[in-house]
């Protein structure tokens, strides 16, 4: 006999998402999540508005969290790793482990929302200093801070004269190995410009980039009003190095549409730093068999028409856990992912 | 302070700070400027960029980002390499470099910046001609010291100057003084036009001697029709 239960493992947007749909259609649902709460990277990294709308990611992760969390048809497993599975579609047998003990839950279908992590700009090939100067942030600790509805200069609390991001730190680059394009850090960088300039308007943003990929509506709702209303400067041309200078911090680069070099103090440098697969990620393709890239983020081998399909029948991925993804993307994955499932379960116990 | 060296270090930074404002607080400035992809749909499409060292994308690019050495530079340098065509405005964000320009020359002139006098020098003989006698060019400025970028055959033309004229059709009226001929009425409208907007105030700006000049003859003219000036 098949199970008729679902096992969302992880509990960010995709997960939360997958999880309340399943159980709106009647699906019995485990929601499996490593950290102590629900919310995803959204609330672990303090994310402060979300990138499409403006609006506070804590609230709207909350009221994601709340259709699920008293929900009868979602067992949510809090403080779980995923340690064992067993067992193929239709019949996979998953340990879990919590606080000491373990346990094993019967799932048909599993989907995978494990998710990224944030780019470590202290690699070596970065010349940024992020680990040497405490005015070189990445867009985490940038969000960190708006949250709190403020953006000074970390080394001495004053507000910043002049402010800039550097565009693709880890994503599209050779030498680090990441290839991709992270798809949403240009559109954050300008969100978080047009913020800077909202809490001072004193402040000049620079956005250093190679391309702005502000695809669909980010062009007119986001990059436009960046650069049209609030004056954020947006430059061509990728920071070689920085170097500290004084209390301030001098950027080296070109200027490739004026064709001149630069060389220009900042106060603040804030490095947009890509996508990369979580370690849940990587551990979970692992575990459960499934192909990954050559980036380690999930594989999905038919991925135009087949978003949500790993290699593995019965296990499906939602979100960035299958490589870099805006929110929309994520939700609509989960979504994917989701129906997927339950179709699954439904013609195994029709069979 | 922008991104690059000043080429004007000279010129106090709350000179060139005065300047930009005065081109921001144009009323058309708004609708000339969005922002800028610095795409280089405008260079492509500009005359003077094939001939010149001039970019329209530069002009907007300094504008948008309010570099004010740069723009301060191009206000000096670049801006009358503009030949006010237009063709810029093709640009995708609804940009008008060349109406950017305008401003930027507006405010050159009527701040008497030294590139202002330089730059028009040579078109003296025009405005002298134009407000004399309300036409822009005529048959008898081919004269091979007035405007050396029309090329050597200006002077073989220049000594049969009449003989050319005559063989054109009579529309032109076969004149070498004027263009065509202008009524008394349009001159007069034309003078009150140029008093009322501040063209003569530019002109003393750029040239005094030539203003003195043309004020005498305009002033006699509008007396003598009834107008006090």
């Amino acid at each position: 006999m098949p199970s008729d239960n679902v096992m969302v493992i992880g509990g960010g947007p995709a997960g939360l998402e997958a999880a309340r749909l399943l159980a709106d259609i009647g699906t019995k649902v485990t929601l499996v999540e490593q950290r102590d709460f629900l919310g995803g990277t959204p609330i672990a990294e303090n994310y402060a508005a979300l990138t499409h709308g403006f609006h506070s990611a804590e609230e709207m992760m909350g009221a994601m969290v709340a259709r699920v969390a008293n929900n009868p048809l979602v067992d949510v497993r809090l403080g779980s790793t995923v340690t064992a599975s067993q067992g193929e579609a239709g019949d996979f047998r998953v340990t879990l482990a919590s606080g000491g003990a373990s346990e094993v839950v019967e799932a048909g279908a599993v989907i995978l929302a494990t998710g990224f992590q944030h780019f470590d700009p202290g690699r070596e090939t970065q010349m940024y200093g992020y680990y040497e100067y405490a005015d070189v942030i990445t867009l985490a600790d940038a969000e960190a801070m708006l949250k709190k509805n403020s953006f000074l200069k970390p080394s001495n609390g004053q507000v910043p004269e002049r402010v800039c991001f550097i565009q693709c730190v880890g994503s599209r680059d050779r030498q680090i190995g990441n290839e991709y394009c992270s798809k949403v850090c240009c559109g954050i960088s300008s969100k978080q410009a047009i913020e800077v300039r909202q809490l001072s308007p004193t402040t000049k943003v620079f956005i250093f980039y190679i391309d702005m990929r502000m695809y669909g509506y980010w062009e007119n709702e986001i990059y436009w009003p960046a650069q049209e209303k609030h004056h954020v400067q947006y430059v061509k041309g990728i920071i070689t190095e920085i170097i500290k200078k004084g209390d301030r911090l001098l950027i080296r680069g070109e200027d490739t549409t004026m064709g001149r070099p630069m060389e220009v103090p900042m106060d603040v440098v804030v490095l947009a730093v890509g996508m990369e697969a979580s370690q849940g990620t990587r551990q979970m393709a692992q575990l459960f068999g499934v192909s990954q890239n050559k980036y380690k983020f999930i594989d999905v081998p038919h991925s135009a028409l087949d978003p949500v399909a790993t290699s593995v029948p019965g296990i499906y991925v939602a979100g960035a856990a299958a490589g870099p993804k805006d929110l929309d993307d994520t939700i609509g994955m989960a979504g994917t992912a989701a129906i997927k499932a339950a179709g699954l379960l439904r013609r195994l116990v029709m069979a | 302070m922008g991104l690059f060296a000043d080429k004007y270090p000279e010129v106090p930074f709350e000179e060139k700070s005065r300047l930009w404002e005065e081109v921001k607080a144009d009323a058309r400035f708004p609708d000339y400027l969005y922002g800028c992809y610095e795409c280089g749909i405008c260079v492509a499409a500009c005359p003077s960029a094939r001939f010149y060292d001039f970019s329209p994308r530069k002009i907007a690019q300094a504008a948008a980002r309010e570099d004010i050495e740069l723009i301060y530079e191009q206000m000096n340098d670049d801006v009358w390499n503009c030949s006010q065509c237009f063709s810029c405005n093709r640009c995708p964000r609804q940009n008008s470099p060349g109406g950017l320009i305008t401003i930027l020359r507006e405010v050159a002139v009527n701040n008497g910046l030294r590139s202002a006098k330089q730059a028009l020098e040579g078109y003296s003989r025009i405005v002298y001609k134009i407000m004399g006698t309300g036409t822009q060019v005529s048959p008898d400025m081919l004269q091979p010291d007035a405007f050396p970028d029309w090329g050597p055959q200006v002077r073989r033309v220049s000594e049969e100057l009449d003989l050319w004229r005559r063989a054109l059709p009579p529309e032109t009226l076969h004149t070498t003084k004027t263009g065509w001929q202008v009524d008394d009425k349009t001159l007069i409208e034309l003078y009150l036009i140029w008093y009322t907007t501040g063209v003569m105030d530019m002109i003393a700006n750029v040239d005094e001697g030539l203003n003195l000049i043309l004020s005498d003859v305009m002033e006699e003219v509008l007396e003598d029709a009834g107008y006090e000036i």
